[in-house]
């Protein structure tokens, strides 16, 4: 989206919803299809990797997509750039949940059986809520300001915050300890969960529901703008009533 | 049944920081019981199921409440024109 847009090409937004659902559900498919090799302990819930992990990569994309609308929220004063940091944000958020809980059930029933154990403190696990919490002041930050434009440029401000700490919470924290996620070993990327194979699906499940944050954001940002252009249409009505 | 997988793997030598229990968590000796019973069955398959509803479930009621604004503002439209359709446009 380059410029102010206000309005957004509803064409171009169908063919990519339609494309996302088509492409999820041959993801879908393909995640319980595709034979993958065995491992103890694990053994079918390897297949969670196409799932849980793609709800961070839309998490760091959301928040990546919400932090540059609110650096040119800052050098342009655009209200329409607020709108879209803030509902980036928010889809980012309910990925973030959802990639929050799908962990808890995955180690639940995988790593801390017999335990009775839902949180164990994993790093990571306990870094990303922290990271949540960030996201979720964003939220209450910018109900606590009512000037609109007070509001955008103090919300802007912290949202680029908030997403500066991300790496640090997300990446470079939990990889100074033991963890049950990769990267503690010194593998950045990969280990031996993900047998080659799995990249089949696991490539297009990313991009899939990055597709899916994108099909969501879209349709808020339509529905902010409808709400200004409804709030502005109320205005002049107002004053012609009584 | 899960301690045998252990044994396997150690025996073996291709034990993996992903292939053995989490340090803190205590080696189960007895059979799985109640929800962890249902969740093991057919190799943890219903592990996977169970998170895909998770997503499933979060996504529709993020939906909703997307739709519940969207009836808001239909409801403010109609009462600021009630003489138009909601739907069409102005």
């Amino acid at each position: 989206m380059s410029g102010v847009s206000y309005s957004i090409n509803l064409r171009h937004y169908r063919r990519i919803r339609n494309g996302v659902v088509v492409w999820l559900t041959l993801v879908l498919v393909g995640a319980f299809l595709l034979r993958i090799p065995r491992i103890h302990i694990l053994e079918h819930t390897a297949r969670n990797l196409y799932f849980h992990v793609p709800m961070w990569f839309t998490l760091m994309v959301a928040a990546l997509v919400s932090a540059y609308h609110s650096l040119r929220y800052l050098q342009s004063g655009d209200p329409m750039r607020d709108v879209r940091a803030r509902e980036a944000a928010r889809v980012g958020l309910v990925f973030g949940l959802l990639g929050l809980f799908t962990g808890i059930v995955w180690a639940r029933f995988t790593w801390y059986l017999g335990t009775s154990l839902w949180w164990n403190f994993d790093p990571k696990q306990s870094f990303v809520l922290v990271q949540l919490l960030i996201y979720g002041a964003y939220f209450v930050l910018r109900s606590a300001v009512e000037d609109p434009e007070k509001r955008g440029r103090v919300a802007a401000v912290y949202n680029l915050f908030a997403c500066v700490t991300m790496p640090f919470l997300l990446y470079v924290l939990p990889r100074q300890m033991e963890s049950l996620h990769p990267g503690a070993e010194g593998n950045p990327a990969f280990s031996d969960i993900t047998h080659p194979i799995m990249r089949l699906v696991f490539y297009p499940a990313v991009m899939g529901f990055i597709g899916l944050f994108w099909v969501l954001y879209t349709q808020r940002v339509r529905l902010a703008l409808l709400e200004q252009r409804v709030a502005h249409l109320r205005a002049p009505m107002l004053e012609t009533e009584p | 049944m899960n301690l045998q997988a252990i044994n396997d793997t150690a025996s073996a030598g291709i034990a993996t920081p992903y292939d053995t229990i989490w340090a803190t968590a205590t080696v189960p000796t007895k059979a799985p019981q109640g929800i962890e019973r249902v969740m093991l069955a057919e190799d943890k398959l219903y592990v996977v199921l169970a998170v895909v509803l998770i997503i499933w479930i979060g996504l529709v009621l993020f939906l909703f409440r997307t739709d519940r604004k969207l009836d808001r503002l239909e409801r403010m439209l109609q009462e600021r024109l009630p003489e138009t359709n909601a739907g069409a446009s102005p």
